[in-house]
Parts: C-alpha cells; structure tokens; sequence
C-alpha cells in the first residue's frame, strides 16, 4: 500500500529497520478479546457465563470458523473469494432437498461436502484457467450460486432436516465443548499445522511473499490456489451442514451476509489481504472477537441491529491504526 | 477534439448486445416494446445506475479502488430522508439534508481509504455493517411509510415528464452527462485516469493522488443517497434493507461496462450502456415470470462469460505472437 | 580453458540494443569484475546468464558443453546463481524457509525436516561465519547486509559453481563490505567463479583478477588485474573512451547567477546529512554520485516528495517546506525522476496527455479542459524536442525508449519553472538522442533556469555541467568547476579513493 519513491536505493546503508514482535498482534487480539468478554460479562450480570449463552456462542463461532480456515488460505495466497455465503445457501438447499427426499443423514453428509468441492473447484477454475481476478469471479459465482439456490427450492423453505444432525453436532458434548467446536477447533489446528510444517502449508506463504519468486524458484501457484479455493469449498460444504444443525430449515436467504463476516474475522485476526502474512491462531481470534461482539449485543439488550455498527467499528479501528502505524513508521 | 481515455470497443459490443436482447424479447412478446414497458425497463434500471456511475470512478482510481457501502449508503440515506419526513420536515429540505448525509458518508470511506490506508475492500466493507446497522437502529428494522408524503415528493420516483419517467429524464440522464463530462472533459477526469494508470507517475507529476481518489468516493457517496431517495419516492417506503445487492450490482455493470479492474480504463458511457442491458435483460425475464431474483445470477453469468471471453482471446492473441 | 564461455550475445528490447555482441569468459577460481554503468547492459547480460531472459543470438558453453537456458531452473542445474543488490525475498518467511523455497526437504509426506534442512545449510552458515540463530529470524527483520548473505549461503546449498554479485556493497556498511570481501575471497579459493559487478573502484583492486568494462551493450576493454595500476584503471573506466558526446562543453562555462535554490544543512536519518547545495541560476550544476550516496533523497526532498528531517531549503532566499510535489511545483520547482517506467510514463496513455499531466491547471477552464490548447501545446513540444511519434495520441509506452525518455524531459522543460532537477536525464538511452537532450538541457540553462543535473554517468555531467557537487554516502565531498573539473578527481572524490579528493 505504501509508495516506494526511491526505486533503486530504496534502502540505505544503517537505515532504521522495523522490527515487530511475531506474536505482537495475537496479543493484542488477545487483550481486546478479554476486554469484551469482561466489559459484556459485567454488563449482563454473569449471563455471558452460562452454559446455554456459551454453548451458543461455540456453535456460532465454529461455523465462522471453519470456512474461515479455508477463506485463511486463499487469502494467504494472495487471493479472495467473496461466494462463499451464496455457496453455503446452495450446498445447504441442495443437501435439505436430499433431506427431504428422506436420503439418511449418513448418506447426505458425503452430498454436501462433494457439493461443496465442486462449487470451489468452479472459483478456482474460473481464476486459474480463465485468469479473471479473484473478485470479479468469485462475485460472478456469487450472484450464480444464489440464483440456483431459488432454482432448488423455488419458494419453499425446506424443514424435514433430521434432528439427529442438532443432536450430535450442537448438542453433544465433549467435555465442555460442543462437538462442532471441537471439529472447528481440530480443523484450526490441522489447518495451522499444514500451514507451518509441511511444504504445502511453506509454498501457500512463499506464493503470497512473492509469486514471481516462488514460480521461478519451482512452485507452482496453480496447484497452490487449486487447493486453496477446493479447499475452502469443501469447508463451506461442511459448515452448511453445520448450519442446519444450528437452525434446521433451509430458506433461499440462507447464508447472506454469511462471508463479510467471514472475511472480517480473517482480516481481523490480522491476515493480510495482500497475501503471505497471518495464520489459523489470527484468525481463531477474530473469529472469537466477531462472534463474542454480536453474543454482548444479544446480551446486552441492545437493539441487535447495533451488531453491524460494533463490528464495523471494530475493523475500521483495528485495521486503521495498524495501517496508519505502517505510514507514519515509512514517513518517518 | 480528444477526450480523455475513450476506447469504443466495449460500448459497440454493448450497443448490439442491447440491440439483440431488445429484439430476441420484441420476437418472443411483441407487447414488450410498448412504451410501458420501456419506461418500466428505465425504472429498473436507473437507481442501480446511478450508483454504477459512481462506482465507475471509484474503480477507475486505482489502487484496488471498489465501493462496497452503496447499497448501504442508499439505504441508510433513505432512512435518514424517512425520518426527517416523518419529523415534520418539508420534502425539499428533507432532500437536500439526505443529500449531504450521502456526502458525509461517502467522505468517512474517502478518509478511511486514503487517509488511514485502510484497503478499499475492507474499508468499505466496514462500512457496509456500520451503515447497514444504523439504518437498522434508526428505524427498529421497520419500513417507514412514506405514501403520505408530499406528492411532489413521490412524483421523484413515479412521476413522468414528456411521458419518461421522471428520474430518467430529470434525473439520471443529467447525471450521466455530469459524470461523462467529469470524466472524459474536465481536468478532474485526466487526472484520475493517470492516477489510476501509475500512483508514483502521477504523484511525482504534482497530481493529488489521495484527493482524486477521495473525491470519487464521495461523488459515489451522493449517488448512492440519491438513488436511494429515489427508491424512496418510487416504493412510497424508506426500507432500511433497501438495495442490498447494489454493491455486487453496480461492480459488475462497471466492469461489464469496459472498466478494468486495475484502475485507469474505462468509461460511464460503457456503464451507462451495461445498466441499459442489464435493465433490458432483467425486465425480459420478470416479464416471461421468471422469478425476480434471476436478475443478479444472469448479471453475474454476463460478467464470467464476458470476461472469459475477452481473457481467452486475448491468450491465444498473446501466443500467437 | 574458460568454464564459462559467452559468445557474440545480442539482446533486442522493442527496437533498442541492449546487447550488440558481447564476449566473456569466466574461470573458477577467478574473481572477474565487470564494470559498466546504468544502461550500459550489465544487467541484462546476468538475466540471461542465469536464464530470466534468452539472448537474441550468441552462444553460451559451460564446460565445453554449449547451453541453452530457457528458464532459471536451467541455470541453477548448470551451477549458476546470482545475489542481486536488492535481494528477492519472501519478506515474512523465515530465513530458513527462504533458503529452501521450493527445493523442501521433507518426508514422504510432505512433512517438513527443518532439522535435516538446517543441518544440510549448516556447513554453508559457518563457512559465512554466520550464526545458526538467524535461521529461526523472519527474513524481513534482517538489514539489507544479511539478507543478500543468507542469498549467497542459498546459492551455495544449490551447489554453485558460477556466483554472481550485482553490486553488492551499493547497499552495505563498510563493515560489511569487508566481510562479504573475505567471504568472496574464500569462495574463490574453493575454485569458484565469481562474477562482481560494480560502480566503485576502489573496490577492484581488492578483489578483481579480471576487468572488464561494458559500454552502450559492448565490451570496450578487459585486462588482467596485475597489467593495471590504479591510474590505468580510471583511465580505463572514467574515459569508458568509445563515448564520444557531440562537443566537450566544459570550456563553455558561463558567468553564474544569483543562487536560486539553496539547501542548508539538510538531514534525513539513513539518507543523507548535513547536505548543502547552492544551485545558481543560467548554469547547469552536475550532482555526480554513486548509488546510495543521497543524491536522488536530497532532490526529493526539495521536491516535496521526502520530506527531510533537518535543515532548510530556500527558493530565492524565502524559506520553503514543501510536503508534496504538487506544491513544490507551484513554488517552480520541477523534478524528473530517474525510473522512466515506475515513475515516470503512464504507458497505455497517450503522448498528449504524458505531456501535459504536470500542466492540466493552466489548461483548465473552470472544471473543464481546453483540449485544443492541450493537443497544440502537445504538438508544440513533439516538435521542439523532436519526439518521433505518429500523432499526440499514440500510446506512450509503444515509442521506444529515447522517445519515451525525450517526452518526459519535455514535460519539464516545457514548463515554466525556476529549478529543474533532472534524474539520470539520460539513462539506458541510445547515444544520439543523450546528446540531443544534452543540448536541450544546455538550453535551458541559457534560458536563465537553475538546472540540476544528477548522473552516475561520468562523461554526461562532464559534458553537460558548468560546475560539479560530488556527494559521498549521504553527504557533499567535493564542488568543482572550471579546470578542476576533471574526471580523474571526480571520480575519485565519489568513491573516496587517494588524496586528491577535495579537488575544489
């Protein structure tokens, strides 16, 4: 974002180098998190701190989460993928026609994870063969999975989803945690191990670095962003079925809204939009910041229409003083 | 005479697609082309439009320039209008007070982006939940019924002169001479298009980048609180969900338009023409029943064919070489 | 027998010849400097050395066996690697992760062995007498100087035999210098080849065996180290003797005028310090420097562009502070930078409005645009400066370079202004058109403008400058005018060599 004017001795002998703690962000989250849940506890009177407010706030934000791994990677890449609700509307209406069709919840589990692996492999497709720009493509595939998602249901809302799927995935427990937290939180670490330890997870961040570096030093991009987009497919696959899990009913506003707010507990958790900086523990954070705001808003009787206004509030403060901070830090 | 930036190709290959859509609906129901129709067409497609005009500029700016907060910006100013109405003011005032809360809203993105170097895409996102929730606090999620109001006032979005609808003739059309002569004729226009084509070029040649690019977002700010008013006059109801997919919308006319995306081409006559085919299109379909919604999905099909289009010929041109 | 061989290499860039035939040949064992300066093809001759670019023509034969790199990956195999002034890096990767990139050591299944792979650079690290810590560091945390050592240490895992360093030290401490020196040194001792490509002279003697000056895409001369003495070798490099500008300009020294622009004491931590400057009017003053040595951050920083930190500048005796160009402008000052693509042309925009972006407030009328007056003012310059191109509405970036290059000095000349600063007015230029903008530059002057020109091209500020400021890491050294203005002195002045220096 910031302009290099000297293009040739951009950096000078014994110039002032920016050195920043690693963990400096995720401690900050950490601070900004625990001044929410302690300022929304005080404020509710200890009804953050009950079970049934907890178990609500862990099965919302697993099912942030876990497209947010995925949205994670592709962001990391260098990339963006803005479909991501319209897809969760389209998987979701595809597996509650299965649903109804009285397929079991065994056999429809595949459908929606295939579903979903599909729809990211058309992003990706759309970005890699067609070479159109991550956000005009997937704002195509955006307003094309909505389309479809009336093209399933037409006008009806689908119900006849087993209850089983709530019973194990939201209700169940291990320990304390909801079984899909758990999955979410088993996901995160997979995903920020991937990331770190093996040369799949070293070539997502050399590709974000420098994309030019990375093709000529033998990696393939490609390959790379295939897996990225694939990959976020298949987990907005599962989080549909999460979804109807949480509410059991299908309607062709399903999912709307669904991806800012994935995108911004990514982007909160301080993964860069220009690719190559960030990761799962960031995002686990923003994911916990987004999720907890909207939670306090509920809590707090305020109008829950103020969620918006919080959590836009909340991005602009965050990514504006560090964004300001990088200006003032190449000015000075 | 040159004006600045002005490539024809994409507005001819508009032109005919307007030409066929036009034609293949005239063939299959003859009655489409009564001139009730044809106004019903103009009224789709002018409130999108006008925020497409805005949304031209922004994109054309450069440094990943996009506007995510219009239809949020429409919104929340239709709210506003709502409730100055509602409080007694006369409908002009009420007006021009909407008019400059899109100005202000449109001036926290510019600050916000060019200021504190927010990226536009987040930026704007923020926004689009900042304004989206206070349209919704300001009224309790409840539409304000404004079917009482002055009939001046409704005449905005339901009135006609010489038989167009009022805000196509009165309003829309001024407005894209205004946005083609900034663009293509006036200092303002030069200036943004080299700023979009090279930031350090630019910033070295004494043009205010951050200004140029500021005052973008505000002009879209105020087009987007006027459509949103005109929305307002035309429904008889300031709804605080108004306009919800015109970000999408407007992104994709503009680029289907012959904007790329990377800042520096393009042009509202290409917009203007793009939101002419879209109209078209969407009305030939509601008007064969299908259900409204396929407006979006068929934009969005247009804009991936379109593009692969042009990408695939341009690769094998490239290869060829 | 020559490892490497190059012969009769020519490379064509949209009708300019970077590359006119050039031979070169390098040993293991052997530390050859090649000299040239910005333009003058060195770093295309490394592209294609190490496979970003193919020649047009010409051979490359690498052990006896004849090569044809089409991708990097070709040269690396072949044991060729390069270390560039300004490194290639993954700024937010580890310095371990930036060594093996796309060459992991892992498992079978994908597994990561950072052990094995920090053991396998281990060798390497020590040989560089660099610690194992920064291993763990993130690569963007390292000051230039380690940056380009963890590269050197990369190429050496790739197993190497040919290095190439492309001006090493512009961005290094003298501490630092000394120690990539010994680490070159040592590696040649190993018997391998080493390339060095330099601007400064005092560094050949220390290291070179071989010499060899590259001009305008040909070799004009190469010696063995042991058949020079340092006056031979600024004869050698300083004549760079096939330049020849159209008329020695030196003795046409005219009478200065009052001082236009003053500079006093200006400071910019890691830039610059305590920079003076007088620039009178109806004279060109030379600014001759070395990269890195402040000349480029000073001229910014009268231009609003980067701001200094301490000091003043004065513009006919009134205090200024410009914080953008924009304003420095309006005050008169105009400056035309030194990277013609990134921050000069706005390529897919016609010649007219290249022209005329610095000028738009004089042509506008109200909110509007007088497009005669800009198209006729575009005419005008097209033909004042003789820019060949088919009409004012061609697309800038399809004329070639020298065009490109005399459109954006008419941008600034064109106007009306009281200081123009000219960056490398002249750089990776074809030699006729050099001379004709020498000339519009001379021009100018007599006009009664304050022109400053910055070089790191010896003849050019020789053969357009009335007088000449030397700087030298981040300050003033030596001024000189007249007689004393001889390249022999300047040259060593810029680089800090013997004591002659202070030739004013």
């Amino acid at each position: 974002m910031t302009l290099s004017i000297t293009s040739v001795s951009a950096a000078p002998p014994g110039a002032p180098r920016r050195i920043r703690m690693p963990a400096g962000r995720e401690f900050l989250l950490l601070v900004t998190l625990g001044l929410l849940v302690a300022g929304i506890s005080a404020g509710s009177r200890g009804a953050f701190w009950t079970s049934v407010n907890l178990n609500n706030l862990f099965v919302s934000s697993a099912i942030t989460a876990i497209p947010a791994i995925g949205m994670t990677v592709v962001i990391l890449t260098g990339g963006i993928d803005v479909s991501t609700g319209s897809m969760l509307g389209l998987v979701a209406a595809i597996g509650g026609t299965c649903f109804a069709a009285g397929w079991s919840l065994a056999a429809t589990i595949p459908v929606f994870l295939a579903t979903g692996a599909a729809l990211g492999l058309v992003n990706a497709l759309l970005i890699i063969q067609g070479r159109i720009p991550p956000v005009i493509a997937t704002l195509g595939t955006l307003s094309i999975y909505r389309m479809l998602v009336f093209v399933v249901l037409g006008s009806n809302w689908l119900t006849q989803i087993p209850p089983a799927l709530t019973t194990i995935f939201v209700m169940d427990h291990l320990w304390f945690l909801p079984v899909v937290a758990v999955i979410a939180l088993a996901l995160l670490i997979v995903a920020a191990l991937f990331l770190r330890h093996f040369r799949w997870g070293r070539h997502v961040y050399a590709l974000g670095n420098n994309e030019e570096a990375a093709r000529l030093a033998g990696i393939r991009p490609n390959r790379i962003k295939l897996t990225a987009y694939v990959g976020l497919g298949l987990l907005t696959g599962f989080a549909a079925l999460l979804t109807l899990g949480e509410s059991p009913m299908v309607q062709t506003s399903t999912g709307s809204g669904f991806v800012l707010q994935v995108i911004a507990a990514v982007v909160l958790g301080g993964t860069e939009l220009s690719g190559g900086r960030g990761g799962m523990l960031g995002t686990l954070l923003g994911t916990l910041i987004v999720e907890v705001v909207n939670d306090g808003i509920v809590l707090l009787h305020i109008q829950p229409f103020w969620s918006g206004v919080a959590l836009g509030g909340v991005i602009l403060v965050a990514i504006g003083a560090s964004s300001r901070r990088h200006v003032m830090e190449n000015q000075a | 005479m040159t004006a600045s930036g002005f490539d024809a190709t994409r507005p001819i290959l508009l032109l005919i697609m307007l030409v066929l859509a036009l034609g293949g609906f005239a063939v299959g129901h003859p009655g489409i082309l009564s001139p009730d129709n044809l106004n019903s067409m103009a009224v789709f497609g002018v409130e999108i439009g006008m925020i497409a005009l805005g949304q031209t500029l922004v994109i054309c700016g450069g440094d990943s320039g996009i506007d995510l907060s219009v239809g949020a910006i429409a919104a929340l100013s239709q709210v506003v209008l709502g409730l100055l109405i509602h409080a007694g003011l006369p409908w002009l005032p009420a007006v021009l007070l909407t008019l400059s809360a899109g100005l202000v809203l449109g001036l926290v993105n510019a600050v916000a982006i060019n200021w504190f170097r927010i990226p536009p895409i987040i930026a704007t996102l923020a926004t689009l939940f900042g304004y989206d929730g206070l349209a919704l606090v300001a009224t309790g999620g409840v539409n304000i019924d404004l079917t009482h109001a002055s009939p001046r006032f409704l005449a905005i979005g339901q009135g006609y002169a010489l038989h167009i609808p009022f805000q196509l003739l009165c309003l829309y059309l001024p407005l894209l001479l205004l946005f083609v002569y900034a663009q293509h004729f006036s200092r303002y226009g030069r200036a943004l298009y080299l700023a979009g084509s090279n930031e350090l070029a630019a910033r070295l040649a004494g043009l205010r980048v951050a200004r140029l690019r500021g005052a973008a977002y505000v002009a879209t700010g105020l087009v987007s609180a006027l459509a949103g008013i005109v929305g307002a006059a035309r429904l008889g109801t300031a709804r605080p969900d108004a306009a919800s997919h015109a970000n999408l919308i407007s992104i994709a006319i503009v680029v289907l338009g012959g904007t790329g995306i990377f800042g520096g081409t393009g042009s509202v006559i290409g917009t203007a023409l793009a939101t002419a085919v879209i109209a078209v299109i969407d009305y030939g379909l509601s008007y064969n029943d299908f259900n409204p919604i396929y407006q979006a999905g068929m934009i969005g099909s247009i804009l991936i064919v379109l593009m692969l289009a042009e990408n695939l010929v341009g690769y094998r041109r490239s290869r060829t070489r | 027998m020559p490892h490497v061989e190059l012969s009769g290499i020519a490379k064509n860039f949209g009708g300019v010849h970077a590359l006119k035939g050039v031979d070169l040949s390098l040993d293991l064992g052997r530390t050859h400097a090649l000299l040239g300066e910005n333009g003058a093809g060195k770093s295309t001759l490394i592209r294609i050395l190490t496979g970003a670019i193919t020649p047009d023509s010409g051979s490359i034969t690498i052990g006896g066996v004849q090569h044809r790199f089409r991708h990097p990956e070709d040269a690396q195999e072949a044991g060729i690697a390069a270390v560039y002034q300004e490194p290639a890096i993954y700024p937010h990767l580890s310095v371990l992760e930036n060594i093996f990139a796309g060459r992991e050591i892992t498992t079978r299944f994908g597994l990561i062995r950072k052990e094995a792979m920090a053991a396998s650079v281990r060798p390497w690290l020590d040989r560089l007498e660099l610690s194992p810590d920064l291993l763990e560091k993130r690569m963007s945390q390292l000051s230039l100087g380690y940056q380009q050592l963890i590269l050197i240490a990369k190429a050496l895992t790739q197993e190497a035999r040919i290095l190439i360093f492309d001006e090493p030290t512009s961005i290094l401490s003298a501490s630092e210098t000394d120690r990539l020196f010994a680490i070159i040194n040592r590696l040649r001792a190993d018997g391998r080849g080493i390339v060095y490509i330099t601007h400064r002279l005092d560094e050949i003697p220390r290291i070179a065996d071989q010499v060899t000056v590259l001009t305008d895409g040909r070799v004009t001369g190469s010696a063995p180290m042991g058949d020079l003495d340092e006056a031979s070798l600024l004869a050698l490099m300083a004549g760079r003797s096939s330049r020849d500008y159209a008329e020695p300009l030196r003795h046409r020294e005219r009478a200065a005028g009052p001082p236009v622009l003053e500079v006093e004491g200006l400071g910019r931590a890691g830039y610059y310090q305590g920079v003076n400057w007088s620039m009178p009017r109806g004279i060109v003053t030379g600014v001759y420097g070395l990269v890195g040595s402040g000349r480029s951050e000073v001229a910014l920083a009268v231009f609003g562009a980067m701001p200094a930190h301490s000091g003043t500048i004065r513009l006919e005796g009134e205090t200024i502070a410009p914080r953008s160009p924009a304003e420095a402008i309006r005050l008169g000052i105009g400056y035309l930078p030194e990277d013609r693509k990134l921050q000069g042309i706005f390529a897919a925009k016609p010649l007219e409005a290249n022209l005329t972006v610095n000028a738009l407030r004089s042509f506008g009328r109200w909110f509007g645009l007088d497009f005669g007056g800009l198209h006729a003012e575009a005419r005008r310059l097209m033909q004042h400066y003789a820019i060949k191109a088919r009409n004012p509405a061609t697309a800038i970036g399809t004329l070639s370079g020298g065009n490109q290059q005399k459109a954006l000095f008419a941008r600034w000349a064109g106007r009306e202004l009281r200081v123009l600063i000219l960056d490398e007015p002249t750089r990776g230029i074809d030699i006729g058109t050099k001379a004709e903008i020498h000339h519009f530059i001379r021009d100018l002057a007599a006009q009664g403008m304050a022109v400053v020109v910055i070089s790191s091209d010896l003849p050019e500020i020789l053969a357009v400058s009335d007088r000449v400021i030397v700087m030298r890491g981040g300050g003033v050294v030596a001024e000189a005018s007249g007689d004393a203005m001889n390249a022999e002195a300047i040259l060593a002045a810029a680089i800090g060599a013997g004591q002659g220096a202070r030739a004013a």
